[in-house]
């Protein structure tokens, strides 16, 4: 009977109230709430693969931001040296970093997986500091763009104009969690993946290969970021600093969200992108949307903790 | 005591002769020895990377013309990677170790106030090319062998105010009452909209800040819906490169577009202008390409930097650079000699006809004795290129008014 309240509270009022705060927003600040939604996709789109590393491999991958940065440049040489769009360059730029994604994690990765936490995130993080570096030193500091006419698009309701594009980025993040779920609970090398993400023992013991599952988690993580690098690149000037926020964008998403729940990732991403151009809509208040990210952050994570300890 | 004279004469005479030898030969090994100039410059950015290529471009044609009082010029290069601390330590390095005879280049305020207390703990004449607040101004106050390039940030200010005055003085068409100031919020955006607010006292100027994509942001839009709302006459964006393009699209999305739109980054991305977005939208510097066409010191450095490094000059530190060695090297020749006090008085002497357009003389600011250039230019992307428009004596197309997206 308790467990059955419980239940309603969590799958009935929560959504209720999710798009009650959505219906008024809409009415109240409809620029805050296309805005939010816009950004908050994005978030969460560039943080889904990072969960997918740490709910299975357990590294916390600090180079995240920076595997999207060289994406973004692969994507752009493409466009620029081919003349095919960014869109179509994720392609490649997907099948490049898979292999490139590989070769990090044999060369890197696998030696520190037993390593204590601290070496892990020491490495990640000078692995970052490399990628950075090296995008320095191949193309400068200066910022790229490429002048793309559909980014600009736009639509009107009323005297509600308002960029179209932004939706693109909410529409991959939900292309990417369901296919993501999908793989993970539909394939056998998915569920494998899932097994070893639990109990990496238990997995090896009923005969899941643990080494090759991780190979192929970080590979295909790798590989997803960069490819988002690509789409990323449409809306967005790129400059070998231009992941490294990103990362810590993903990591606080994650944490907010729980390590694991890819769902709530997406959630998350949106009521935090919400947030943000809520408070940025009040002129002068812009500042505040960093305040806010991390206020909802520590809220989350207590109200997390506070449930834990009262469960 | 005869026969001692005619013993010593028979040693004096070879033995001063060879004295004489060694110290001819010596001398002319002397007049070889060169002369040197330390330059402090952020190497990982276009900017500083294009600056120092454009300095070396100078050494090489001063030597090539034979060099400076019959001695060659040597450039010795230090990173100071955007960073106060290795910006100072490059400077103690130049002055201590490679025994620099002139310290040059340079660029940021930030790095520079690190590398200020080194500078003058040594003393050494510089001719420094960026660095634009008036808080290193004032920190190098009474500094006789502080030479300074790039106008101070009220400099600049006050630059604008004339220009725009110009402006609307020439084209009757042109209504500047309100602006709308969109700036990014750190240091660089924040004193920058002060400056204007401070400099524009007859318009009515407000603003908002808004987080750069070179430092984690890149969304604008609910800044351009209030300045779409506060209708402007005029909207200046201070921010980055990495912004401009992002700003005209998200803009253009809104159908946000003011009759002025003006961009203050200190450097355009890379093919910024093949966006049709970035047509007539209107940019301050100190130098245009196409100041190529219509002044002679510009079109030899133009074509002079691209036949060396076979790339385009993207910033104006790069004729800045070139003009600050030029400067020195100039300076050098006057004096005669590198004694301080016989350089600094030939430094106060300079009259440097410079690609940037103005001729470079030195002047007291507001704290500083000798300050160069006096303000920066109004600029206009018209077709792909920047344009002159203000100051006129320099200008190399007429303003294109109102702006409109993609020139459409």
């Amino acid at each position: 009977m308790e467990s059955a309240t419980r239940f309603k509270w969590k799958y009935v009022l929560l959504p209720l109230l999710i798009v009650g705060v959505a219906v008024v927003l809409g009415v109240w600040k409809p620029y805050a709430l296309i805005q939010g939604l816009q950004r908050g996709g994005l978030y969460a789109l560039i943080a889904l693969p990072m969960a997918l590393i740490l709910g299975i491999v357990g590294i916390i991958n600090l180079a995240h931001g920076e595997f999207m940065m060289l994406g973004a440049y692969f994507a752009y040489w493409l466009s620029v040296h081919t003349g095919i769009d960014p869109l179509v360059a994720m392609i490649p730029a997907f099948l490049a970093f898979f292999i490139i994604g590989a070769l990090t994690y044999l060369v890197t990765i696998k030696p520190v997986l037993k390593a204590p936490e601290l070496n892990q995130l020491l490495l990640t993080f000078g692995l970052a500091m490399v990628l950075t570096e090296f995008a320095n030193l191949m193309w400068t500091s200066q910022s790229r763009k490429l002048p793309l006419r559909y980014v600009y698009s736009s639509a009107s309701i009323g005297s509600l104009t308002f960029g179209t594009f932004g939706f693109t980025y909410l529409l991959g993040a939900v292309v990417v969690l369901i296919a993501l779920l999908w793989f993970l609970r539909y394939t056998r090398t998915g569920q494998a993946a899932l097994a070893v993400g639990q109990n990496p023992r238990g997995a090896k013991l009923v005969g899941i290969d643990v080494n090759r599952t991780y190979l192929l988690i970080f590979s295909l993580s790798i590989a997803m970021v960069a490819a988002i690098g690509g789409l990323f690149l449409t809306g967005h000037s790129i400059f070998p600093g231009v992941g490294a926020p990103y990362t810590m964008k993903s990591f606080c998403l994650i944490a907010m969200a729980g390590v694991g729940n890819l769902p709530g990732i997406l959630w998350m991403g949106l009521g935090l992108g919400t947030a943000e151009a809520f408070v940025s809509s009040f002129q002068g208040y812009g500042g505040w949307s960093d305040v806010v990210f991390f206020a909802l952050l520590i809220a989350v994570i207590m109200a997390k903790s506070y449930r834990r300890h009262t469960a | 005591m005869s026969k001692k004279w005619q013993v010593s004469g028979r040693v004096l005479i070879p033995l001063l002769t060879m004295v004489l030898v060694i110290g001819a030969v010596f001398l002319a090994a002397a007049d070889e020895t060169p002369i040197k100039l330390g330059a402090v410059n952020p190497l990982g950015d276009i900017t500083g990377a294009q600056m120092t290529k454009a300095m070396q471009l100078a050494v090489d044609e001063i030597n090539a013309a034979g060099g400076v009082l019959g001695r060659p010029l040597e450039l010795i290069v230090m990173d100071s990677e955007f960073n106060p601390a290795k910006g100072a330590a490059a400077i103690e390095k130049l002055v201590t170790v490679d025994k620099v005879d002139v310290l040059i280049g340079g660029m940021s305020s930030g790095v520079h106030m690190g590398e200020i207390p080194i500078l003058k703990k040594y003393q050494k004449v510089t001719v420094w090319a960026g660095a634009a607040s008036h808080v290193c101004e004032d920190a190098l106050k009474d500094c006789d062998w502080y030479f300074h390039l790039h106008p101070w940030d009220y400099l600049q200010g006050e630059s604008y105010v004339k220009g725009w005055a110009d402006i609307v003085d020439k084209y009757p068409d042109v209504k500047i009452h309100k602006v709308f100031v969109a700036y990014e919020d750190g240091a660089f955006g924040t004193t920058s909209y002060q400056g204007t607010v401070a400099a524009f006292k007859d318009w009515d100027v407000s603003g908002e800040s808004f987080k750069s994509a070179a430092l984690g942001g890149g969304d604008y839009t609910a800044v351009l819906q209030h300045a779409k709302a506060a209708n402007p006459d005029l909207f200046l964006w201070i921010g980055y490169g990495a912004d401009a393009l992002p700003i005209m699209e998200q803009a253009k999305a809104i159908g946000f577009e003011p009759p002025i739109f003006v961009g203050s980054p200190p450097g355009w991305p890379v093919d910024f202008g093949k966006s049709p977005l970035a047509n007539d939208v209107v940019l301050y510097g100190m130098w245009a390409p196409s100041m190529k066409n219509v002044n002679p010191v510009s079109k030899h450095f133009w074509d002079a930097y691209i036949a060396k490094y076979n790339e385009e000059p993207a910033t104006y530190f790069c004729p800045l650079g070139y003009t600050n060695v030029y400067i020195v090297a100039q300076a050098i020749e006057r004096a005669g000699s590198l004694d301080k006090e016989a350089l600094i008085k030939a430094l106060e002497e300079t009259k440097y006809d410079s690609p940037l357009g103005e001729t470079v003389t030195f002047t007291p600011s507001n704290a500083i004795k000798h300050q160069g250039f006096q303000g920066q230019k109004i600029l206009q992307w018209q077709n792909g290129e920047q344009q002159v428009i203000w100051p006129f004596e320099y200008s190399t197309a007429d303003l294109v008014y109102p702006f409109h997206f993609g020139g459409e």
